[in-house]
């Protein structure tokens, strides 16, 4: 046995930690860790695990990731059996109490807007559709009617009562997975279960018209991929037969369940200045109060053409934004409904070339997604492809509010919150 | 050395040995109902690959924990780390002593059972705080105080909603309790009140749905046994399904009549055959309320962490003590 070199030994893992630990403490201006000797010296830092491994840079970093007596940061995420992904959320904990929250994204970043910059138009369309992985077709819509915008077509009639009717049965299934997510997260087992009965039916309705599950590549610029065929036809006549029944299984077991009530009501509240103020949208929005549909507001694609309310809810709670999501599956079926009714005949593809080359200028197309306002910019500088290309994904925006909402509330609301608000990472990281 | 006592020490040996082989094949059949009525509720198949019907699935899951890798935290606190999951298994596998089976069939039939099977089972919430703690992960840490929390609080309603049973039959031991039952009823007539106080405190008591806190996998991924992997695990994993079948048994014993039969003709028997017939309804009744807590497991989401003392401090306590006075009136009164 040689005596090893102190230069070249291998540092104990235990040595790393605590440099590290002295680095965090430093981070957050807490100066060295107190002696190992006496009480919890073995354990010091143990509550500051999840500080950023940089500098703290703004007020609210400091605010956030300085502790007080008793205090401890709570990292969960970006692996955690309910963060809905790739989420990670560092919550400041008293106890069990929340005093603070910090979301922090990027963990799926995979620059979809740069992608996109660098493909022609007509193969932007299959870059957003692994956006928001839950409403596909609604990524495809927005970018559809922009580029339609720039290079001055329009979809033919049967093209657009397509395009409605495909987003509004992507709702149904995406809605109807979000309550069944709210309901895994506060520890119901079942409902997502029976959400997915809903949702596998939509997805091979979806696939019968698209020949995809999930990231459909259905929408064209100046029109639609396919028209409806007999398989589609037929399974949406399946489908709407039976649809209403297997949303009412989830909302037997949730919606005058004890239980689900007691958690969900009065929690999270967010008040309709807030969330304006945030810029929340879509069922987030509506479930504050706030009267706010694009279809309605500022009608795109059909929406004008066809009979619909927008819904709202009161108390803008996590119960709210539940109820908020069972009405609006129900005004889906309505509209598809009337879309169904009312679908006219004719081509489903305007004529466009191969390669598109609009004229300099540039265009915006917000559409409704489920998640809320789902918005397209993009500038066209006469090439074939965007010169600049910007997606406003709701998901993103709706998930600010999270600091807002948390203080005060336990460690379990956390979930049911975060679940109500309904984000998607695919969209949120882009 | 007296005969009597190598008798008894042969027999205690005996006992203990045949009781901690029984929580390995209870453990499985309770995870095999698990998987499976579960998957049928939410209109699943469920596991079907390993043995007929799948009925190995879960005798293969304990094989394939014995075969993980064991891992130790680094900061963990070793000696508490590996003693806390015996901790738990122990506190399960020795209340299973005083658990009156059959007639005949019950390993310590001490007259102070009631008591000793309430002090033992209450120990296993002293392993959870020490993998809790020892794990140095603050999941495991807010897990380990929930335990605490959940487990001390719910054993007051839990143990108050007894009395009223033990003023009733006036005895502490199972035996009398159940021969108490045969000539009156099945104590759940008499205790309307204290038999559901009871079953809600048991359910959150043995961390079960919708008190499953502990482990609340959607909060914090696993509560104390976030860090454990292997066989340490395993016997958490054990022990809280073997306490699900002890917990269903003591409600048995206690207010369903135990090994008697639901009917008089006759509700038990003599000799040999007596214990097989009893042995017959005890698990019949007790694998009910194995799958009542399934059921609710599918059914029910989880309580909030306030909600739960809410429920223990403000509504079971109460209850259990109107309860206690309300028996205790009676059996003075009425001089039962």
């Amino acid at each position: 046995m040689t005596a090893v070199d102190p230069e070249t030994r291998i540092p104990d893992p235990i040595d790393l930690d605590r440099a590290e630990e002295e680095r965090l403490r430093a981070a957050a201006g807490m100066g060295p860790a107190p002696a190992s000797s006496g009480a919890g010296g073995e354990y010091a830092g143990f509550e500051l695990v999840g500080v950023p491994d940089r500098p703290l840079q703004t007020e609210r970093e400091v605010e956030m990731y300085t502790l007080e007596e008793g205090e401890m940061l709570v990292n969960m995420g970006p692996q955690h059996p309910s963060t809905h992904g790739v989420l990670r959320l560092v919550i400041k904990v008293r106890g069990e109490v929340v005093t603070d929250l910090d979301p922090v994204f990027g963990y799926l970043h995979r620059g979809i807007e740069k992608l996109c910059e660098n493909a022609t138009y007509t193969t932007v369309l299959t870059y957003v559709d692994p956006m928001d992985y839950l409403a596909s077709m609604h990524n495809e819509h927005a970018p559809a009617i922009a580029f339609e915008k720039l290079y001055g077509i329009k979809a033919p009639p049967r093209a657009e009562y397509i395009r409605a009717l495909v987003v509004e049965l992507n709702r149904v299934f995406s809605h109807g997975l979000m309550i069944g997510f709210l309901a895994l997260d506060m520890g119901g087992l079942t409902p997502i279960l029976y959400s997915f009965i809903n949702r596998d039916e939509v997805v091979e309705l979806l696939a019968s018209i698209s020949g995809q599950r999930m990231l459909f590549n259905f929408f064209r610029v100046g029109g639609v991929n396919w028209d409806t065929n007999d398989e589609f036809l037929s399974r949406l006549g399946t489908w709407h037969a039976n649809v209403r029944k297997t949303i009412g299984y989830n909302e037997k077991l949730i919606t005058e369940n004890e239980i689900f009530r007691g958690r969900t009501r009065g929690m999270g509240v967010l008040t309709p200045e807030q969330a304006i103020a945030y810029g929340v949208s879509g069922p987030n929005l509506r479930a504050s109060g706030v009267p706010f549909d694009v279809r309605r507001a500022h009608p795109y694609s059909i929406y004008n053409e066809l009979e619909f309310d927008v819904i709202t809810q009161q108390s803008g709670d996590v119960y709210a934004r539940y109820l908020q999501r069972i009405a609006e599956i129900k005004q889906s079926l309505h509209l598809i409904d009337q879309i169904m009714d009312k679908m006219p005949h004719g081509p489903v593809q305007a004529q466009v070339p191969g390669i598109i080359r609009p004229r300099p200028g540039r265009a915006y197309a917000a559409i409704e997604s489920p998640r809320g306002l789902y918005s397209v910019y993009a500038i066209s500088d006469g090439g074939q492809t965007p010169y600049r290309f910007r997606m406003r994904d709701p998901s993103f925006i709706t998930l600010q509010v999270m600091p807002v909402l948390m203080p005060g509330h336990l460690i379990a609301d956390t979930m049911a919150v975060m679940a109500s608000l309904d984000p998607v990472m695919g969209g949120v990281d882009k | 050395m007296d005969m009597d006592v190598l008798l008894g020490i042969g027999r205690f040996v005996l006992a203990t040995t045949l009781l901690l082989l029984l929580t390995i094949p209870t453990a499985f059949i309770i995870i095999q109902i698990e998987l499976k009525v579960i998957a049928l509720m939410q209109l699943r198949i469920g596991p079907n690959r390993v043995g007929p019907r799948g009925i190995f699935q879960s005798t293969i899951h304990g094989f394939k924990v014995l075969a993980k890798e064991d891992a130790v935290p680094d900061q963990a606190d070793r000696a508490t780390f590996t003693l806390a999951p015996w901790m738990v298994y122990m506190a399960a596998a020795m209340s299973m002593l005083v658990i009156p089976f059959a007639p005949g069939a019950i390993a310590a039939d001490m007259n102070i059972g009631v008591i000793y099977f309430f002090a033992v089972l209450g120990l296993s919430v002293v392993g959870l705080l020490v993998a809790g703690w020892s794990s140095y992960n603050k999941y495991s840490l807010l897990g380990g105080l929930r335990s605490a929390a959940q487990m001390v609080s719910y054993e007051i309603p839990l143990t108050l909603s007894v009395v009223g049973v033990v003023i009733l039959t006036g005895s502490l031991n199972f035996t009398e309790i159940i021969n108490h039952q045969l000539a009156h009823g099945w104590n759940l007539w008499w205790q309307i009140l204290g038999f559901p106080v009871f079953f809600i405190a048991a359910t959150a008591e043995i961390n079960r749905a919708p008190f499953d806190l502990v482990e609340a996998d959607s909060e914090i991924v696993a509560g104390p046994f976030t860090e454990y992997s292997g066989m340490r695990f395993g016997f958490f994993f054990f022990a809280e399904y073997v306490a699900l079948f002890i917990m269903s048994t003591i409600m048995v014993a206690l207010f369903f009549g135990g090994w008697l039969a639901p009917w008089p003709f006759p509700a038990q028997l003599g000799g040999f055959a007596g214990t097989i017939y009893g042995l017959v309804w005890f698990f019949a009744k007790t694998y009910f309320f194995v799958f009542f807590a399934v059921w609710m497991r599918a059914t029910l989401p989880r309580i909030r962490v306030d909600q739960l003392m809410g429920v223990a401090w403000k509504v079971l306590l109460p209850l259990a003590l109107v309860n206690l006075f309300l028996t205790a009136v009676a059996v003075v009164a009425f001089n039962l």
